[in-house]
């Protein structure tokens, strides 16, 4: 019998063939990943073959749940999904939240894996009769949330549907997988499940799970929920996270025009403080969520838009655009193509700086101008004259390019960056180089020690090392259990508080000291999977713009990162990680991981 | 540009003063505190406190360096050999600062680093009628130099001045630098409080005039008017005072960054004229 939030097992479904069977899921194998990023690493490393192009049917992407989902505890509704990246070729995971979550853990499984393709577009319905493959050559085509809304139709009451959208289809690297307007978002999952001709899946809750102490899990939610009401979360719930824009801004944390510069002059016309008060129409919250982030913006022809500071921020300075209309119009139409933006949004402004510099011939393309970044993210959409080359990503894209472009490429391991200025967030610019996805802010939350004030953020060092190192293990295990990380700063002790609300559930005797022992070895274990696939140490490092070129603040300070310098910080993580000199894990370490196979070996 | 740090003399005996300089309060912080931080902000390197052996001292940043003078009574250039000797493998250059300058202004600090950049192993600010050894610029080699004279019981920073490249900086010359012409026009970053007079001088004057900003749940608070989201000017020697006077409280939750700077939680970390305090959420995901 499983524990306590579990089924024990997964499903897995061939769509070529349309064939599923479960697949069991050992008490140890929950108990040393716990769900969602970490149970996702390990049925990666069981179910990828080694070495599989990510868009081919043999690569899976599984959709797994965690043992919190179904609990009324604020925040829990969420999945996660994990592929191999075709963006990166290495791990990636990402998260999104709602209904599906909990109507996809109720169909009795831990985790849904896709395999295989279909020779047709299809949709995959899972519900209490299992799995099954339907026709969905009317939904090809259609945006994720025009799908998505057919789909239920014709399903009727009861149906949670994530859906790809036109970019999915046409594989662009860095398509999303979007579930009621929110997106998993990093890495190009929505171009793995488009390689399936998988428009979308559908789930129906047909059972329950009950956790092991039913009394505990509820009380523990009461006072989670009083506790979500704070100060920690009053940024998310009163501003949403766009109220970053303008304080990054002023402390030159803001990436403007492809990391040239470090703050944006016409930030004020994209910030939360006044936008919101122009444009906000609405505010809303996932299932389960008591914080409630999503603020809902007007965009230009009667769209509503979810903004979020890494949308506008990718879409706005980063690519020197500044109107309001054009930023909100240009995140509308990513989610409506299924566009991670902070992937379209670098990677335009990487070409927005090739094109000014003449090395590709797209002279309408420029920086500050609006209609060139929504004539970009249309034909990248469609893959349409240049739109195909930066469909690849920026970091693809510089290598057809050449011409000295790749130094400029706004990526790590192909990812393009967040809105996190690596040189005056010297932890942040550890994690980014380090972490398994690539360059993330949500696997590395450094820029909390940046932020913290116990660090100098301008001079990186042994202290950022251990920030780093312990951001990511907490990252790993909310992302695990999963918890939003906007819950964060709620718990004073986080991983000894985790532990009572998985051993509530569970029933099974956790405490800190385990958890932190998860965050570590889920850590670890997306690392192996991405030195399987061809991981490199040279791969651990920051776009040499990052390292070459200084940024000056307001104060008359300049900040610069160095390669000693990020060398050493980088030396510091990997012994503080147990790892050796060129980042891999010893044998105790490996023997933790509970993998099958021998250990991968760098050649 | 060289590597900077600064040093804070504090084993002087306040004789004049009749109590410890480096404890008197000024809006909110101590004279040491104060001075110890307008040394970190302008110098973005180690600062080094040299007090009397065993000498009691007020609270410190933690990071701040103590380093005892190796007899008590020797006068400046012992203190001066101390610090610079602490220093000699980390900096390139100290600016040294007594105790008692609670007007020091960062950028007066900056100006006279530039002229040991500029080739002299010594800065010296000659202004409001006199040389100002005790807010100078040092080059951290003459460590052995001032040793040396100590030993030789050639206590007085003239003998030390004879023996190396002194660039003078008069007051033309200070002025000369825009930010300071613009932030201390009247060279008061060298008054400094001897006698219980000077201190209630000091203390009857404003703090200094800052701009404060707020950012993100506090600029969007319910009820705050739009006009008091900032920028808007307000009086305050210390970030604890700035928050004060925005009407939040600088906690777990909210950080500062003094001129887009480094962040900070230290409420005593010092403000000066023409200073930026923003108020930011600490929680930064997004």
């Amino acid at each position: 019998m499983a524990p306590g939030g579990y089924f024990g097992r997964a499903l897995v479904v061939d769509a070529g063939s349309g064939a599923a069977h479960a697949l069991p899921l050992p008490e140890a194998v929950l108990r040393a990943y716990i769900g969602g990023v970490g149970l996702g690493t390990w049925l990666l490393h069981r179910l990828a073959p080694e070495g599989a192009d990510p868009l081919a049917p043999a690569a899976p992407l599984a959709f797994v749940f965690s043992p919190l989902v179904g609990t009324p505890l604020t925040t829990s509704a969420k999945f996660a999904v994990l592929a191999k990246s075709p963006l990166t070729g290495m791990l990636t995971d990402s998260l999104a939240s709602s209904g599906f979550a909990i109507a996809g853990k109720l169909t009795g499984h831990d985790a849904i894996v896709v395999t295989g393709a279909c020779d047709r577009p299809a949709a995959l319905l899972v519900d209490g009769s299992g799995a099954r493959l339907e026709d969905a050559a009317d939904l090809w085509g259609l945006t994720a949330a025009d799908a998505t809304r057919r789909l239920r139709e014709r399903l009727g009451r009861g149906w949670k549907v994530a859906a790809i959208g036109p970019a999915g289809e046409r594989g662009v690297r860095y398509a999303t997988i979007s579930h009621d307007g929110r997106h998993a978002g990093r890495g190009g999952l929505g171009a793995v499940l488009g390689a399936k001709r998988v428009k979308a899946v559908a789930v129906r809750a047909a059972t329950k799970v009950a956790p092991a102490d039913p009394r505990a899990v509820l009380a523990a939610a009461r006072d989670l929920r009083a506790r979500s009401f704070g100060p920690a979360t009053a940024k998310y719930r009163e501003a949403g996270t766009l109220a970053n824009l303008l304080a990054f801004n002023a402390i030159a944390t803001l990436p403007a025009r492809n990391f040239q510069e470090a703050s944006f002059a016409e930030a004020p016309r994209l910030a939360a403080e006044d936008l919101s008060r122009m444009r906000q129409v609405a505010r809303h919250g996932c299932a389960s969520c008591t914080i409630g982030c999503e603020h809902i913006y007007a965009a230009p022809g009667n769209r509503a838009v979810r903004v979020e500071y890494e949308n506008v921020f990718a879409l706005g300075p980063l690519c020197g655009v500044s109107d309001p209309d054009a930023v909100l119009a240009a995140s509308a139409r990513c989610d409506e193509l299924g566009l991670d933006t902070i992937s379209a949004g670098g990677t335009i402004a990487w070409a927005m700086e090739c094109a000014e510099r003449g090395l590709i011939d797209a002279p309408w393309l420029r920086f500050g101008d609006a209609a060139a970044l929504l004539r970009a993210i249309d034909q990248i959409g469609a893959r349409e004259g240049i739109g195909d080359l930066l469909a690849e990503g920026s970091r693809r894209a510089a290598g057809r390019v050449g011409r000295g472009s790749l130094a400029f490429a706004p990526q790590v391991k192909g990812l393009e960056l967040p809105g996190y200025e690596p040189r005056t967030m010297q932890a942040m610019a550890l994690g980014l180089a380090v972490n398994a996805r690539g360059a993330d802010h949500n696997r590395s939350g450094a820029y909390e020690a940046d932020l913290s004030g116990d660090h100098d953020r301008l001079a990186g060092g042994p202290a950022h090392a251990a920030a780093a190192v312990e951001t990511e293990d907490r990252a790993a295990v909310m992302d695990s259990l999963i918890l939003c990380k906007f819950l964060r700063g709620v718990f004073a002790d986080p991983f000894g508080e985790w532990a009572a609300l998985l051993s509530a559930v569970t029933g099974w005797r956790a405490d800190g000291a385990e958890l932190r022992r998860a965050g570590r070895r889920i850590v670890l274990a997306k690392r192996l999977f991405n030195l399987r696939e061809g991981w490199r140490p040279q791969d651990d490092w920051l776009p040499e713009r990052l390292l070459t070129e200084p940024v000056g603040l307001a104060s008359g300070r300049t900040a610069a990162l160095t390669p000693e310098r990020l060398r050493a910080m980088i030396d510091a993580y990997y012994a503080l990680r147990g790892l050796d000199g060129q980042g891999l894990p010893g044998q105790a370490d490996l023997e933790d991981l509970l993998l099958p196979g021998p250990a991968p070996a760098l050649e | 540009m060289p590597s900077a740090a600064g040093i804070v003399l504090a084993g002087g005996r306040s004789s004049r003063m009749g109590t410890p300089k480096a404890a008197l309060e000024w809006h909110g912080s101590t004279l040491l505190r104060r001075t110890v931080g307008i040394l970190s902000r302008a110098t973005g390197g180690p600062v080094v406190v040299v007090r009397a052996p065993g000498q009691a001292l007020p609270a410190l940043p933690p990071q701040t360096e103590v380093v005892d003078d190796p007899r008590e009574g020797k006068g400046p250039v012992q203190g001066l050999a101390a610090g610079l000797a602490a220093l000699a493998e980390r900096a390139d250059v100290a600016f040294v600062s007594s105790t008692d300058l609670p007007f020091l202004h960062p950028a007066f600090v900056r100006r006279v680093l530039r002229a040991v950049a500029d080739g002299a192993d010594v800065g010296l600010p000659v202004a409001r009628g006199y040389p100002q050894p005790l807010a100078a610029a040092y080059r951290t080699t003459l460590a052995a130099l001032a040793g040396r004279l100590v030993a030789q019981g050639r206590l007085r920073p003239a003998f030390l001045f004879d023996e190396c490249e002194v660039a003078r900086l008069d007051e033309a010359a200070l002025r000369a630098d825009p930010v300071v012409a613009a932030l201390d026009p009247g060279l008061e970053s060298v008054v400094n409080v001897n006698d219980p007079a000077g201190y209630a001088a000091a203390r009857a004057r404003p703090a200094p005039e800052v701009t404060i900003q707020l950012f993100g749940p506090m600029a969007g608070a319910a009820g705050r008017a739009q006009a008091s989201r900032g920028p808007r000017a307000a009086r305050a020697a210390t970030v604890a005072g700035a928050a004060a006077a925005a009407g939040i409280e600088l906690a777990g939750h909210v950080v500062a960054a003094v001129n887009g700077d480094q962040i900070t939680r230290d409420g005593e970390t010092p403000l000066a004229t023409g200073d930026t305090v923003f108020f930011l959420a600490a929680d930064a995901g997004g």
